[in-house]
């Protein structure tokens, strides 16, 4: 089993690395697009459907600051899928390297316990779960914004903070139900 | 009908277009041709209408063309450009009379797309037919969908609301009151009646606790808390779909293309406020519903002042509202309420529960099924309209100077699957509209969610939310200095509701606000690195907290964290350090006035020690900063060794943060000395040119750092600065 592991590269100068997974592949793209265009810093965007990487690309693989999982609600598959892919990372990237986006979740269609499930794996590593609305551009952009504020602290660019100090703050955490609004 | 007819007349135009051909001669035939052929259509729609009205009771449906052909044309008709209100008199009444037995029956009903309007008669016509007991029950539900998808564009209902009974009576039949639930628009207040709520009741404990039941009870509720007395559970969203209906897409289509054609006949037969609005009421159910509801005709006028009662709509003007405050009768649909002002003033004035549990009840049914639920996972395909309701809403709030409840448990709901960036100013918006929360409930319902949402988003959602947060706070000191009680215990929250809260409890809520503000400038100016933006933001916010005292009687004063503090002491923008100064000197002013209280009144609030050490701690650092020249001299802040200090060899260490040397008011001291000094290199930083640069400071209008001074360092001014100046060493 070939873990993918934070600190088994060296870093390039103002460069910072970030790893989409996404088993259905409806985001993916639209949102790597969005990330390249940023200037400030050389943004390298990784695609991948679920872990493990392949062996055979381990060279010219760039150190990864930045795991995303992209869970669409509407289907089972992709949350069991990010369930699954999570066991290839090594532990280091749980101190403040991974984060969850969470797409479709205001659908009418999803089940209240799979947001609860995503909402409890995300609070149990101690990640952010962030929210995006896929479906306009202007959402994409949004996401890609926050992505890469993350990415950026992860990536060591930013002084004064790091991904272990901003992922205390913004990690998930478990909301005890919340009252529907009821009519007396 | 004509209507109708012209309509098709514009379909037919582009089939004629099929004869391609230049020609100019060809012209006047074509005309021609195009002329013939909308004839024949109109006539065979007429005729076709005609043998709907002439058809004999008992005529076979199976294998007669003459019935296949008309129903065709009239289908055709009704799916391109929807049907006239004679048209659809002469189809439901063929229909539900059942006279080619029931086949056809389901397929006309399905083709019944209004084009403008429906008349009353033939609906109330329709129950009647429906009480004769011949139509089976799967037509009997989908007659009622319709009617519910219709409902309002049926150009009158009064005499439909006398057929009510009738209507409710259908309740004892299970399958159809599967569908039951959506019928709120029937739902008047006069006609909720302890015999119905009795019968509903006793369905229940028949039937076990249906969700369509539960519907309907809560509903009865909210028109009449007082008769029903059963709980009804919180959570109901699975209790019906409003959208799963198989008129909805067609009549969409139909009102499309006829676009401003059908506003236009609306407008005419309904007293419509919104006229372009009124069309698309049903299909989008976050467009605010025009106030049509009710009577619209003279002679209805007549009868219902006779009844004394006066229909919202009717009232135009002011004056007309107060001479009438005693017996408005509320539209149907109380989310028109939200779009006229003198409904908003008869809300406020009127301190009406179950008016505003009915908008409640709107807004919250608005929120869920449209907005935060919709069906498609969020596609704002409609975000024009969304953003056009929000707006509205927030307008009303802003006019009643208050958030309304439904709007509040959303967002409680929102913010934890929020994007931070959808519909932003409006939800910041609403956000600092609620009311204040206990403090025990605030962390989880509205901190943590933005904690997480603040800290991954960009500077400018920082600088939103600190600004919704300062509107927040705002607003909470005012309802507290509006709405406190004279003896200093109860506040009343929100003047509709009747839930109060102590001042202990008050206090508690805003202090958790103020601190949780204070976390978030602090980590957010240190993760932006100190951006003048986000730290005049914080600054606007802590210029609210320093007169929680004086200005708003709230015995509370809480100190800005050091993250706060030094960042905005030591910012490179003169303005900030400016407003520092203010800052700090309105602390003053409150301790000071606090302190007095405390000396005068027994019962006056005391001030923690730790606020006041805190408060004497950033004075001592400012002044020795700015005016002493004796940085890292004493106190309990910064402590630096003096070999340590020395080795940075920093020339006059101890004066890089004075006025002059402060970096940001290094250009005004090099402006002050070129235009007095000129060429000549006094020793300035003696008594006299010392106090000639403060009062030219003073003139460059830094009024805080004025205020500062006279209130904090001397009160006399200038003749004080210079014995001040002479502690110095």
């Amino acid at each position: 089993m070939s873990l993918l592991k934070p600190f088994s590269k060296l870093p390039n100068i103002n460069t910072a690395s970030i790893l989409l997974v996404e088993s259905e592949e409806h985001l993916q793209q639209s949102l790597a697009d969005v990330l390249v265009e940023e200037s400030s810093i050389t943004v390298n965007v990784r695609l991948a459907k679920s872990l493990p990487l392949p062996k055979e690309n381990d060279k010219d693989r760039p150190r990864i600051d930045l795991v995303v999982f992209i869970i669409n609600l509407s289907s089972e598959q992709s949350f069991i899928s990010a369930e699954a892919s999570l066991k290839y990372l090594d532990p280091g990237y749980f101190l403040g390297k991974v984060c969850f986006m969470v797409t479709s979740a205001r659908s009418a269609a999803v089940p209240t316990e799979r947001m609860d499930a995503v909402r409890k794996l995300a609070a149990s590593l101690h990640s952010p779960l962030l929210f995006a609305e896929h479906q306009t551009s202007e959402g994409v952009a949004a996401a890609a914004e926050r992505l890469l504020g993350i990415l950026k602290v992860s990536a060591g660019v930013v002084p004064m903070t790091t991904a272990l100090y901003l992922s205390n703050l913004t990690r998930c955490t478990l909301p005890t139900d919340i009252e529907q609004p009821s009519f007396d | 009908m004509a209507e109708a007819f012209s309509l098709i007349h514009s379909d037919r135009s582009c089939l004629g277009e099929q004869s391609v051909s230049s020609q100019s001669g060809n012209r006047s035939v074509r005309v021609a041709e195009k002329e013939r052929r909308k004839n024949e259509a109109e006539d065979s729609f007429v005729l076709a209408l005609k043998y709907f009205t002439d058809v004999e009771a008992g005529t076979p449906v199976t294998g007669n063309d003459d019935f296949e052909n008309h129903l065709v044309q009239v289908e055709k008709v009704a799916y391109s450009r929807g049907l006239a209100p004679e048209a659809i008199a002469t189809m439901l009444e063929f229909a539900m009379s059942s006279r080619m037995g029931n086949g056809p029956c389901v397929r006309v009903l399905k083709c019944l797309l209004p084009a403008s309007v429906v008349p009353q008669d033939c609906v109330v016509r329709a129950v009647a037919w429906l009480c004769v007991g011949k139509i089976p029950v799967n037509t009997k539900v989908l007659f009622v969908k319709w009617v519910l998808t219709v409902f309002d564009m049926i150009e009158a209902k009064d005499q439909l609301r006398a057929v009510y009974g009738f209507i409710f009576s259908f309740v004892t039949e299970e399958t159809l009151v599967r569908v039951w639930h959506g019928y709120n628009c029937l739902c008047f207040v006069v006609l909720v009646r302890v015999f119905r709520v009795r019968k509903l009741l006793e369905l229940q404990s028949k039937l076990g606790r249906q969700p369509f039941l539960l519907h309907l009870l809560s509903l009865y509720k909210v028109f009449c808390p007082e008769l029903v007395t059963l709980s009804v559970p919180s959570r109901m969203r699975s209790g019906f779909k409003n959208h799963v209906n198989p008129w909805k897409s067609a009549l969409i289509g139909v009102q499309k293309r006829n676009g401003l054609q059908v506003a236009s006949g609306i407008s005419l037969t309904v007293a419509s406020k919104e006229k372009t609005n009124s069309r698309k009421r049903k299909l989008c159910h976050l467009e605010l519903p025009a106030m049509n509801s009710v009577v619209n005709n003279e002679a209805k006028t007549e009868q219902s002042y006779s009844l004394k009662v006066v229909p919202l709509v009717q009232i135009n003007s002011f004056a007309q509202l107060l001479e009438n405050m005693h017996r408005i009768e509320l539209p149907a649909q109380m989310g028109s309420l939200l779009s006229s002002s003198l409904a908003l003033q008869y809300l406020d004035c009127v301190q009406d529960e179950s008016a505003l549990l009915r908008l409640n009840f709107w807004l919250g049914h608005a929120f869920q099924e449209e907005f935060l639920f919709s069906g498609d996972g969020g596609a704002c395909q409609n975000s024009e309209e969304t953003l056009q309701f929000l707006n509205r809403l927030l307008c009303a709030q802003n006019f009643l100077q208050e958030g309304f409840y439904s709007s509040e448990t959303f967002l409680y709901k929102f913010l934890t699957l929020w994007d931070g960036s959808l519909f932003r100013p409006q939800i910041l918006g609403l956000l600092s509209n609620i009311p204040v929360i206990p403090s025990s409930q605030i962390e989880r319902l509205v901190f943590e969610p933005l904690k997480q949402l603040y800290f991954t988003s960009s500077l400018f959602f920082k600088c939103g939310l600190l600004e919704c947060m300062t509107n927040m706070l705002l607003r909470w000191l005012t309802w507290h200095s509006v709405y406190a009680l004279e003896d200093d215990l109860d506040i009343s929250l929100n003047s509709h509701t009747s839930i109060n809260m102590t001042l202990s409890g008050f206090k508690d809520s805003v202090m958790e606000l103020i601190h949780f503000v204070g976390h978030l400038a602090c980590v957010g100016l240190r993760l932006e690195g100190c951006h003048s933006l986000l730290l005049s933001f914080t600054l606007d916010f802590y210029e609210t907290v320093c007169d929680t005292f004086l200005k708003y009687g709230l015995p509370l004063l809480v100190m800005p964290p050091p993250g706060v503090f030094y960042p905005a002491f030591l910012a490179t923008e003169t303005v900030s350090v400016d407003r520092l100064a203010f800052i700090m000197h309105r602390y003053k002013i409150n301790l000071a006035s606090a302190k007095s209280q405390e000396k005068l009144t027994e019962q006056a609030f005391h001030i923690s020690r730790q606020t006041i050490s805190e408060f004497n701690h950033y004075v001592v650092v400012m002044v020795n900063c700015l005016w002493n020249s004796k940085m890292f001299h004493t106190g309990p802040g910064v402590q630096l060794r003096e070999e340590l200090l020395v080795k940075s060899n920093v020339p006059q260490y101890w004066k890089r943060f004075d006025l002059i040397h402060h970096h940001a008011f290094m250009s005004y001291a090099f402006d002050f000395h070129n235009q007095v000094c000129g060429k000549k290199s006094h020793p300035w930083h003696h008594s006299k040119p010392w106090g000639w640069y403060v009062e030219y400071l003073f003139t460059m209008g830094f009024d805080g750092l004025k205020q500062f001074v006279q209130t904090l360092i001397s009160p006399q001014l200038p003749a004080g600065i210079t014995q001040n100046q002479n502690q110095q060493t």
